[in-house]
């Protein structure tokens, strides 16, 4: 290992630490969202589906960083309240990848036939006991490979919070790299850590999904 | 709720707002292109017979969008910086290469969509290889991506908006400094989220009207090409 | 005549202004079998799907041992509970095993414990013959162990009355009669039934009347003997002509 990566290991470490729970975090959240949402809208829940819509049509149409801007700028102005750069980045990624997980939660509630959910309703079951015994679980399955596709688009995203001054990995490496300047050495460094961890996830969907395929 | 919206100094900045959309639209346009022509290579080079150019391929393909657009850009910008290109031609090439990598996979499944017969007819009759994928297999390819191809379109434009943290001059980053001048930031931003929208809406309508003049006219392809 | 189960009294429903059901009515008393037939289209599989509300109707009334179940305050669960069903494509869930497929109803609506449930599981598959089948998953097994497996399931609630609809129509022919064979003991056993399917060969084994529809109408409610030997309408006749001789 070059020694400007060594000599700086503890640092790049506690930034890569800080990108990964960025990462873990805003999968979570982005998940229970885009779950939320896609299923409010499967049920055509009134209002709320029309608005869920507006919703993932404007997250859609917006770049990341924007999205970033408006939650750590643009929302406390507006609503009145404090965030950190850390803060924002997670609301941020959670409001984000939850619009896009929405749309593929919604695709996969609807590649589920209906005669599934009357051989539940026949043998008793309630329709939300349908819905989450049989309708969600199959759905999930169905579409583990896009979900683990938006996990990796969300951490390679986590970079994009340097910009904001969150002090992940790439922040953390640019920061090494202004005061010792090895750009080439630093950015390979980082950008293999970044290959190496995307395949492991991508790997690790394709894993579940011959697993759990139906 | 105390926020009070005002539109004004949004207004005395157009003429910023314009450049930096003029900007966001010159870097998306010259990023598409390039990464067309690299997506377009990579992605035919991923369908060939021979085994080394699809490995090739395959690794360049896994290794370009596994690796953040950010880091992209800082490889021209930073480690690349002896180079002495201007941030707005660092910001295309990341972009490019970036977005190439998804347009090649797209091309391939494309190409791999094309029935192996019409490649085979198409050199029966005497057309050359090249001949071959310009005339028959990439516009039959076309048809069956083009929404596909809208997606990662669109995904770059939006992408560029990254360009403003190595200094490009775009939508993004005026926004910024509009922001930290007139302190309108909803409105800033809801102007600037309007902007990218439109933009969008653009490409994809473009692609889709593209797309199905083609299959109204298929002579026209016979005479570009 | 012994007690009647379920009963349907001027039963009517519409798409739109096409009407699938026309003012049926009939009655389907304990430990009978009833085969109900028909041309395509003719609304058999809605009629039974009637029964335990899967489909709405818009007039008439059935009943279920004296539920109402059109009505509103009617606990439809509770009522499918006591009421079987097997589908045309056995609809088994395909990310459950087959005993898991039996079970999940049990603990879930019956409210029995995953032993219990586990143990009459077996047991139901241990009847179906499929024991050994207990922990494959649907997509491998063959579509008449699949069908199996959903007897099983339906059979798990201890319902009083079963409803097949086509059981035997998506089957490949060679595995048509392992199903054929459950009916029949089921039968025997003197399970309440109604059974939607062409196959005449099982009416003519195990039915004790057999019910003709044709257009939405009931046309025949006759006794399995009146019916095979002497069909009162044009109808039934060409039907039947057409089903056993070609």
């Amino acid at each position: 290992m070059p020694d400007v990566i060594s000599q700086n290991l503890p640092f790049l470490m506690r930034g890569l630490a800080t990108t990964l729970r960025i990462a873990g975090l805003t999968a979570a959240g982005g998940t229970l969202l885009g779950l939320a949402v896609g299923i409010a809208i499967h049920l055509r829940v009134a209002v709320l589906a029309a608005s869920l819509r507006l919703y993932i049509e404007f997250v859609r149409g917006t770049p990341l960083l924007v999205m970033l801007f408006i939650c750590y700028f643009a929302f406390p102005a507006l609503l009145g309240y404090r965030t950190t750069a850390e803060q924002a980045t997670i609301l941020g990624f959670i409001l984000f990848i939850g619009a896009y997980i929405a749309e593929d939660v919604r695709s996969g509630l609807r590649s589920i036939k209906p005669g599934l959910v009357q051989a539940a309703l026949a043998t008793g079951l309630t329709h939300w006991q349908a819905l989450g015994l049989i309708v969600i679980p199959l759905a999930l399955r169905r579409i583990i490979p896009t979900l683990f596709n938006q996990y990796v688009r969300l951490l390679k995203f986590t970079s994009v919070a340097s910009v904001i001054g969150v002090q992940e990995f790439t922040g953390s490496a640019m920061l090494v790299n202004a005061r010792v300047f090895a750009p080439v050495t630093i950015l390979a460094f980082i950008a293999l850590t970044y290959l190496v961890l995307c395949l492991l996830l991508s790997s690790i969907g394709r894993v579940l999904h011959a697993r759990l395929a139906v | 709720m105390s926020y009070e919206f005002d539109w004004a100094p949004i207004w005395e900045a157009r003429a910023l707002i314009l450049a930096g959309l003029a900007t966001t639209v010159m870097l998306s346009a010259a990023s598409l292109v390039l990464a067309s022509i690299i997506g377009v290579i990579v992605g035919t080079a991923a369908s060939s017979h021979r085994l080394a150019f699809r490995v090739g391929a395959g690794v360049t393909v896994e290794v370009t969008r596994n690796v953040p657009l950010l880091i992209h850009m800082y490889v021209w910008y930073v480690a690349l910086a002896f180079l002495r290109l201007p941030p707005f031609w660092c910001g295309v090439l990341g972009l490019s290469v970036y977005s190439g990598a998804y347009v090649a996979e797209i091309v391939r499944g494309g190409i791999a969509s094309v029935p192996d017969g019409q490649g085979k007819a198409a050199l029966a009759t005497g057309l050359t290889p090249f001949q071959t994928f310009f005339v028959v297999i990439y516009p039959q390819a076309f048809r069956i991506v083009a929404p596909s191809l809208a997606n990662v379109f669109s995904q770059l434009i939006k992408d560029s908006s990254l360009a403003s943290a190595i200094a490009v001059m775009e939508l993004t980053y005026v926004a910024g400094a509009v922001e930290g001048q007139s302190f309108r930031t909803f409105e800033i931003y809801i102007t600037v989220c309007g902007l990218y929208l439109l933009l969008v809406t653009i490409v994809t309508l473009a692609l889709r009207f593209f797309s199905g003049a083609r299959e109204q006219a298929p002579a026209m392809e016979l005479a570009s090409a | 005549m012994r007690e009647p189960i379920i009963v349907l009294k001027e039963v009517s429903k519409a798409y739109g202004a096409t009407p699938v059901l026309r003012r049926c009515s009939t009655a389907v008393a304990a430990g009978e079998v009833v085969v109900v037939c028909g041309p395509s289209g003719s609304g058999k599989s809605t009629l039974i799907k009637c029964i335990n509300g899967l489909e709405p109707f818009q007039s008439g009334s059935i009943t279920v041992e004296g539920v109402e179940v059109g009505a509103k305050g009617t606990d439809l669960p509770r009522l499918r509970m006591r009421i079987g069903m097997v589908f045309q494509h056995f609809e088994l869930y395909p990310h459950m095993t087959a005993l898991e497929n039996v079970m999940l109803a049990q603990v879930h609506a019956l409210r029995r414990s995953r032993s219990e449930a586990r143990e009459r599981g077996r047991e139901l598959l241990d009847r179906v013959g499929l024991a050994e089948k207990a922990d494959a998953m649907p997509a491998n097994l063959s579509g008449g162990q699949q069908q199996r497996v959903a007897i099983a399931r339906a059979l798990a609630l201890d319902p009083r009355a079963m409803l097949f609809d086509e059981p035997t129509s998506a089957l490949d022919p060679a595995t048509i009669s392992e199903v054929l064979d459950v009916l029949v003991e089921l039968a025997r056993e003197g399970m309440t039934m109604m059974v939607v399917t062409h196959e005449m060969g099982f009416a003519r084994r195990v039915a004790d009347r057999v019910i003709f529809m044709d257009q939405g109408e009931i046309v025949e409610d006759s006794r399995k003997e009146a019916f095979f030997s002497n069909p009162a309408s044009e109808r039934a006749k060409l039907f039947l002509s057409k089903i056993l001789f070609h």
